[in-house]
C-alpha cells in the first residue's frame, strides 16, 4: 500500500521509526500510521476510544454482553474503513457513527422486550425512600430504569437521543449518520423525549 | 395563538430561539419544562462501568477479530482490481468458448460419421444458421482421409489418448466397448 501523504504528513513521518511513541500521538497521526499499516497505532485508537464506543452500544442494548460484541464489531469495521476516514470530523465522531450504524443493523428485539418488562418497575421506584447511604443505590436504580426506557425507544429515536444527549453530536451530524434531514432529527429527538416523559414520568 | 412545533421546541430546549414566544405562552413553557426535566433525568443516567479487567480483554478481542478479518484495504484483496478482473474474466470467457466449441465439434464429428454423406441434408433439416450452412458446404463431401489430410483431424490422436489411460481405465474402456458391441449385435 503506498500513500505519499496522510493528513498532509509525509508517510515517512508516520512510521514506527519516529521518536514519538504511538501513545503520545494525536488521533490524526495515529490514523495516518494505522493506514500505513501500523497495527499498534490502531491498538492505541482502540484503547483511547473503547469506553465511549462501548457506552454508545450499551445505551442501545442495555446489557454488557451485547454492548461488548457490538463495540468490537464497530472497531473491526473502523479498521476496515480507516482509509476512508478523511479527518473532516473528529475521530470520535466517526467512530460513534460506525457504532450507531452497527447497533441500528444488529439490535435485536430481545433488548426491547427486556426493556418493556423493566419499565413496569418504575412505580416501585417511586415508593423508595431516599435515606443516607441508600442514596447512591437509589440513583443507580433510577439510572437503570432510564437506560431501560431508552433501550425501549424506536431505533431512530434511540439513536438520535443517544447521539444528541450523550455524545454532543450536532443535529447535522446526526442527520448525516441516519441519512435523514435536520428537521427529521429534531422531530425524532422531540418524540424520544416525549415518549420517555410518558414511560418515566417527569420525576426529577 | 399558534404554539411551537416539535422542531421549535427542540430549538427552544437548546436555547436557540423562541424566547419571546415562551415568555407569553404558558402551554409551550410548560411543555418545554417537561422536556427539560426528562433531559435532566437522562443526563444523570450513566452507563455502568465494566470491570477493569474487561478493557484489556476487549482490546485483545478486537485485535483477534482484526486478524481474522480482511486487511484495511477492504473486503477485496488490494490486487483484485478491475484491471486484473477484466482480463481474467475475458480469458475465462475465451476458455469457456473454446471448450464449448470443441465439445460441439466432437459431437458434430460423431454425428457426421454416423450420417456420412447425408450431412448437408441433416444440417438443412435442423434449420441451420448461416455459419452451419457454409460449414456444411465446405465439408459435406469431405471423407475422413480428406479431413485428415487437411489437418482438421490429427492422425493418431485416438490411439495416443488410449495409450495415456491407466491400466484400470483401459480395462473399463474395453468393458464398455464390449458391452456396446454386444448391444449392437443384439
Amino acid at each position: 500500500m503506498t500513500h505519499e501523504s496522510v493528513f498532509g504528513l509525509p508517510i515517512s513521518m508516520v512510521g514506527p521509526s519516529d521518536a514519538i511513541p504511538f501513545a503520545d500521538m494525536n488521533d490524526a497521526a495515529l490514523v495516518a500510521a494505522a493506514v500505513a499499516g501500523e497495527r499498534d497505532a490502531f491498538d492505541v485508537i482502540v484503547e483511547r476510544h473503547r469506553r465511549a464506543v462501548y457506552q454508545v452500544c450499551y445505551r442501545f442494548v442495555n446489557n454488557h454482553e451485547d454492548a461488548s460484541d457490538l463495540a468490537q464489531d464497530a472497531f473491526v469495521r473502523a479498521w476496515r474503513g480507516l482509509k476512508n476516514f478523511k479527518g473532516q470530523a473528529a475521530l470520535s465522531t466517526w467512530l460513534y457513527r460506525i457504532a450507531v450504524n452497527v447497533c441500528l443493523n444488529r439490535v435485536s428485539s430481545r433488548a426491547a422486550r427486556t426493556a418493556t418488562q423493566a419499565i413496569e418497575s418504575v412505580d416501585q421506584f417511586e415508593d423508595v425512600r431516599i435515606e443516607g447511604a441508600q442514596h447512591a443505590m437509589i440513583r443507580e436504580e433510577r439510572a437503570a430504569v432510564v437506560r431501560t426506557a431508552i433501550a425501549a425507544l424506536p431505533k431512530k429515536q434511540r439513536a438520535t437521543l443517544i447521539m444528541r444527549t450523550y455524545h454532543d453530536m450536532s443535529h447535522q451530524q446526526i442527520a448525516d449518520v441516519l441519512g435523514s434531514s435536520v428537521g427529521a432529527v429534531k422531530a425524532n429527538f422531540f418524540h424520544a423525549l416525549a415518549n420517555l416523559k410518558k414511560s418515566l414520568g417527569t420525576k426529577p | 395563538m399558534t404554539h411551537l412545533t416539535p422542531d421549535e421546541l427542540i430549538d427552544a430546549l437548546e436555547g436557540v430561539r423562541h424566547q419571546a414566544h415562551l415568555a407569553e405562552c404558558e402551554r409551550c413553557r410548560r411543555e418545554l419544562d417537561d422536556l427539560a426535566a426528562v433531559l435532566a433525568d437522562l443526563q444523570q443516567a450513566s452507563v455502568p462501568e465494566p470491570s477493569p479487567l474487561f478493557w484489556p480483554h476487549f482490546s485483545a478481542r478486537v485485535r483477534t477479530a482484526m486478524d481474522r478479518d480482511a486487511p484495511p484495504a477492504g473486503t477485496w484483496p488490494s490486487w483484485l482490481r478491475w484491471q486484473v478482473l477484466l482480463p481474467l474474466g475475458a480469458a475465462a470467457m475465451i476458455i469457456l468458448g473454446v471448450m464449448f466449441s470443441v465439445a460441439n465439434q466432437d459431437r458434430a464429428e460423431r454425428e457426421s460419421a454416423a450420417a456420412a454423406l447425408d450431412a448437408p441434408a441433416a444440417l438443412d433439416a435442423a434449420a441451420p444458421s448461416d455459419s452451419w450452412v457454409i460449414l456444411a458446404d465446405l465439408v459435406g463431401e469431405m471423407d475422413l482421409d480428406t479431413a485428415t489430410a487437411a489437418g482438421v483431424v490429427a492422425p493418431g490422436v485416438a490411439e495416443q489418448a488410449v495409450l495415456q489411460l491407466t491400466a484400470d481405465e483401459q480395462q473399463e474402456l474395453t468393458r464398455l466397448l464390449k458391452a456396446e458391441l454386444t448391444r449392437a449385435k443384439s
